[in-house]
């Protein structure tokens, strides 16, 4: 067995952790003013805030425009209880991690029913909502009181070093709590997420569970940092804390410094923070609104030299010339024991007058269909005919307006996908949805996370189901790398390792050459004889005849046959919907059975 | 016992050998060192004008001072005023605030940041480092919470706001009509108007005789007028309290009462602040649609100050002085007369000074309306609330009428 890379990597993180603290308290004490300890402080505290919106946005790709919600609510959270109830910023901000935290979770609850920009959209306006709501409350301006008989009781010290360690101490916490996000299964769901959510889904991972976990942690580590950042700054007002600018501010320090990465946040609050400072400072009094044009101009050039960030490109750099020429070594399979061959007795799967309309389109028509336990089940049809939309069905992507869908005697109706999948369905697509930016093995490992409970015992599944479809030589390549016949055992790969008892596999054959579609073809098989079943969709009638026991033709959302190759090939109906009218007429006059 | 009788014996003998040579001990080519002031205020973003209206008002005070002979107390020492941007931010105000106290660690005192939050933050900076901090901000929060080296010379909000209602009766009735009985209020929800109609939310207009009638809030900027003007019409109020806090949303407002048919000369229009009397409203409306039109300021252009009027416009091309230019020329002769009674550029001295000063002579005596005094909390005492009316394309301070330029009218038929 090979070490775990999460190991080593992970220890690398850690001493840059204990780096980035002795380089930030060394700075502390070597700096004599006021001001810089001020900036460096501010630094810590945005650097924080960007660190707690990558752990959700950048690990997920949610991209969150309103992470100025949870800073300000933090931010209210300190001031307000030191004003109305004499509450010491010391108990304010852990107080303010549970309001973001909670915040989070019910602005999550709703959110994440939408995706992508609809997201991004909806986001942005939980800030500017909460703005005028504190605006509404008089609360336009709190000035923290200054504590003149106990400041330290109430976090007030005039050696500003003090706040350099506080606001140090949030961005520690802060990034350990990335970490340990990044190198568990945590990451490796946001990331699978972040690249295909239905596949990530259909791999079993509950999507909106993890979804939710992010956007409760990052909404209180930012609370945090904004609870600190009312206690530096003295006043907090709507706009301060609540504005456009806060909330735009770790997006542009997180993708300038490295989306996605742990240190991309803190690599661009390190950099752009400080800059707009000088740039106030040097030009502000001289050409004043001339230290924006020039910030803007830098952003935009650094993003041209490295457009995911700095710290993706510096990382490529030094790959690049220190790790040259080190191929991925090829890695040893364990042995995994195969699951029992089960007698092929009964029906595993059955669909009773399944039914699903979008608008006035009857995509399924009463479908019914009974996939025998251990069989190879075809589902052809012309284009269009319903197979996909008969899986998305199946697998809990869609939910079937009529009809029973049972699955070794229970009930799938109403179950989420990575339910579904839970209870032994896997599936393919028909566009093979690899996440491309992971490894093949990460590819594989997130489809583990249902059976195994340790990261290892993932791994080892992943690299089993990987040499089960003979590609264990390619778990290290990256799976933007692959040939269409690697990706489709990778994704064979990824359906197999929860040890489903029931595969889906959608267009597998698509697009493949003759000797790729041998290859594919004889895996199929072996897994049928290990006593698989197979549900498999195809368009092409040629290889399916080859590899299936029994057939099930849909067409035009019907199921017109079904039965065993030979017969279903001769059906008068199977030939009109391939063909059309004019070949079933021509195929009756010389009564041939071969198309 | 020995050494003290040396060390009396030393300093007696060159005590007696300076006084002797005087001229070598000051020499005439080493000039004083500067005194430097401070002034933060927003020289960019959205209230960059009024930054930069306190800069001229500033530079020209500095230059006065230099001109006739700098601090005498200190040989002549020029006073040196040195300019940071407050920017747009809270943050960006308090950090200018840290950065100027850093890099100059000589100075004296300051003045600004304009925008009351931001005066706030800069405070909590200024009272730290005991930095003597003069400001034109409203907010009462700014003397509220026990600073020592803080001195407002503006009325408080809260002061206005009493302040202002009596004077409208007063000017209403002076005018010959009838007395008010009723009120309108249009406003945004921004601190300072928040905190300005707080009394009159809680039954503070009952002791007038005045009927809350129409009662409308908006968040700025302001996308149409509409709504809030239909509802001025059909509650017809006898004054409006029109409360905005940027020239673009005044224009809008003062377009739709136009249109409404509830123009200045026929609804009494009372604004809040300097945006509604500055060159730049009259830019983009026209003179017979402010007419009459009235707004609160803490300073204007009064009788006395005839000449620095005429000084500021013809140095700035301005066609007259509003608030935040004469404030920030006060201010600096403040902080010079400060100096001049200590006799040091120390600023603890000179914040223990402020607490006792009382000018009554000079450009300084001449800048504000009322005494120049603080009392405990740093409030100028008995400043009085100053009403500007447009009359005829110019804004022109109406009342106190003891110091205002020009006579008021009430507008209304």
């Amino acid at each position: 067995m090979r070490l775990n890379p999460g190991t080593t990597a992970t220890a690398r993180h850690l001493w840059a952790i204990v780096g980035l603290c002795v380089v930030v308290l060394a700075a502390a004490f070597a700096i004599r003013s006021e001001y810089d300890e001020g900036v460096l402080v501010l630094v810590l505290l945005w650097a924080t805030l960007s660190v707690a919106w990558n752990l959700l946005s950048g690990y997920s790709g949610l991209f969150s425009f309103g992470h100025a919600a949870f800073w300000g609510l933090g931010a209210y959270t300190v001031a307000l209880g030191l004003v109305n109830f004499g509450l010491t910023p010391w108990l304010g901000i852990p107080l303010a991690a549970v309001v973001g935290g909670c915040a989070g979770a019910l602005i999550g609850y709703p959110t994440f029913r939408l995706r992508g920009h609809y997201f991004a959209l909806a986001m942005l306006a939980y800030p500017l909502a909460m703005l005028y709501v504190f605006e509404w409350l008089g609360y336009q301006e709190v000035p923290l009181p200054m504590e003149r008989t106990a400041p330290i009781l109430y976090m007030q010290f005039d050696d500003k070093r003090a706040y350099v360690v506080l606001a140090l101490a949030l961005l520690v916490a802060a990034l350990l709590v990335s970490l340990w996000v990044e190198t568990t299964r945590f990451g490796r769901a946001l990331m699978a997420i972040k690249q295909n959510e239905p596949a990530a889904e259909a791999a079993g991972i509950d999507t909106w569970r993890w979804k939710m976990r992010a956007i409760v942690l990052s909404g209180a580590l930012a609370a945090m940092a904004g609870g600190l950042y009312a206690v530096v700054l003295l006043v907090v007002t709507p706009d301060s804390v609540f504005g456009m600018l806060v909330s735009s501010q770790p997006l542009i320090l997180s993708l300038f410094g490295g989306i996605g990465s742990l240190w991309g946040p803190v690599i661009g609050a390190t950099v752009l923070v400080p800059l707009a400072e000088v740039l106030n400072a040097q030009l502000g009094d001289k050409i004043p609104g001339i230290q924006g044009v020039v910030y803007g101009v830098a952003i935009i050039a650094i993003i041209l030299w490295a457009p995911e960030g700095v710290y993706w490109r510096v990382r490529e750099k030094v790959t690049r010339s220190g790790l040259a020429g080190s191929e991925p070594r090829p890695r040893s399979a364990p042995v995994m024991a195969l699951p029992q061959p089960r007698s092929g007795q009964g029906d595993l799967l059955v669909l009773r007058g399944v039914g699903i309309s979008f608008g006035g389109l009857r995509a399924l028509d009463d479908v019914g269909l009974s996939v025998q336990d251990g069989s190879l089940h075809g589902i052809i049809g012309p284009n269009g005919a319903g197979k996909t939309t008969l899986f998305n069905v199946i697998n809990g992507f869609l939910r079937p307006q009529s009809g029973s869908i049972a699955f070794a005697g229970t009930s799938l109706l109403g179950l989420m996908p990575n339910r579904v999948c839970r209870c032994g369905i896997g599936r393919t697509f028909q566009v093979v949805r690899a996440f491309a930016r992971m490894t093949v093995v990460e590819n594989v490992i997130v489809g583990a996370y249902i059976g195994a409970r340790d990261d290892r015992v993932a791994e080892q599944m992943a690299l089993a189901a990987l040499d089960r479809v003979g590609i264990a030589d390619r778990a290290d390549s990256m799976a933007g790398g692959l040939t269409t016949r690697e990706l489709r055992l990778m994704e064979l790969a990824r359906a197999l390792v929860p040890q489903p008892r029931l595969l889906l596999l959608d267009e597998t054959l698509a697009g493949l050459g003759h000797e790729d579609l041998d290859s594919i073809l004889s895996v199929i098989r072996r897994l049928r004889d290990e006593g698989m079943t197979v549900l498999i969709i195809e368009h092409t009638m040629q290889a399916m005849v080859r590899l299936v026991d029994r057939f099930t033709v849909l067409d035009h959302g019907r199921v017109i046959a079904s039965g065993a190759p030979a017969e279903v090939v001769r059906d008068r109906r199977v030939i009109e919907a391939y063909l059309g009218r004019r070949w079933t007429d021509r195929v009756s006059e010389t009564a041939a059975g071969d198309i | 016992m020995k050494t003290a009788l040396v060390a009396a014996l030393g300093t007696a003998i060159s005590t007696v050998a300076l006084g002797l040579v005087p001229a070598l001990a000051q020499t005439p080519a080493q000039p004083a060192k500067d005194v430097k002031v401070a002034l933060i205020a927003p020289l960019s973003g959205p209230w960059a004008r009024q930054g930069q209206l306190m800069q001229m008002g500033a530079d020209m005070a500095i230059d006065e001072i230099n001109q006739k002979g700098g601090i005498k107390a200190l040989g002549g020492a020029k006073m040196k005023l040195v300019v940071a941007d407050a920017g747009d931010t809270t943050e960006k105000a308090k950090n200018a605030a840290e950065r100027l106290l850093s890099q100059e660690p000589d100075l004296i005192g300051g003045t600004g940041a304009w925008l009351s939050s931001f005066t706030l933050a800069v405070t909590e900076v200024t009272e730290r480092a005991q930095l003597p901090w003069l400001t034109l901000s409203y907010s009462d929060a700014i003397t509220d919470r026990g600073f020592k080296y803080v001195f407002q010379t503006s009325p408080t909000a809260d002061h206005m706001a009493r302040e202002m209602i009596p004077t409208v009766i007063k000017l209403a009735e002076s005018a010959g009509a009838k007395r008010p009985q009723t009120m309108g209020i249009v406003m945004d929800n921004t601190a300072a108007n928040v905190s300005y109609v707080k009394p009159m939310h809680e039954g503070w207009l009952d002791q007038y005789g005045l009927k809350l009638v129409v009662d409308q809030v908006y968040t700025p900027p302001l996308s149409d007028a509409t709504p809030l003007i239909q509802k001025v019409r059909s509650a017809r109020p006898d004054f409006l309290l029109l409360l905005s806090s940027n020239v673009p949303d005044d224009k809008m407002l003062l377009e739709k009462l136009d249109e409404f048919g509830l123009g200045t000369r026929k609804l009494p229009t009372i604004g809040s602040g300097t945006h509604m009397g500055t060159p730049e409203l009259l830019k983009v409306t026209d003179a017979e649609m402010l007419e009459g039109l009235l707004t609160g300021a803490s300073d204007w252009g009064l009788k006395g100050q005839e000449d620095i009027i005429a000084r500021f416009r013809q140095r700035t091309g301005e066609p007259w002085i509003n608030q935040d230019s004469i404030t920030a020329y006060g201010d600096m002769w403040i902080l010079k007369e400060a100096v001049e009674r200590v006799g040091a550029a120390d600023r603890v001295k000179i914040g223990d000074e402020l607490h006792k000063i009382d000018i009554t002579e000079g450009p300084a005596a001449v800048a504000y309306p009322g005494p120049v005094k603080f009392d405990d909390k740093g409030r100028r005492v008995d400043a009085p609330l100053i009403i500007v009316q447009w009359q005829k394309g110019q804004a022109v301070s109406v009342f106190p009428t003891d110091r205002a330029l020009a006579k008021a009218f009430w507008p209304a038929q």
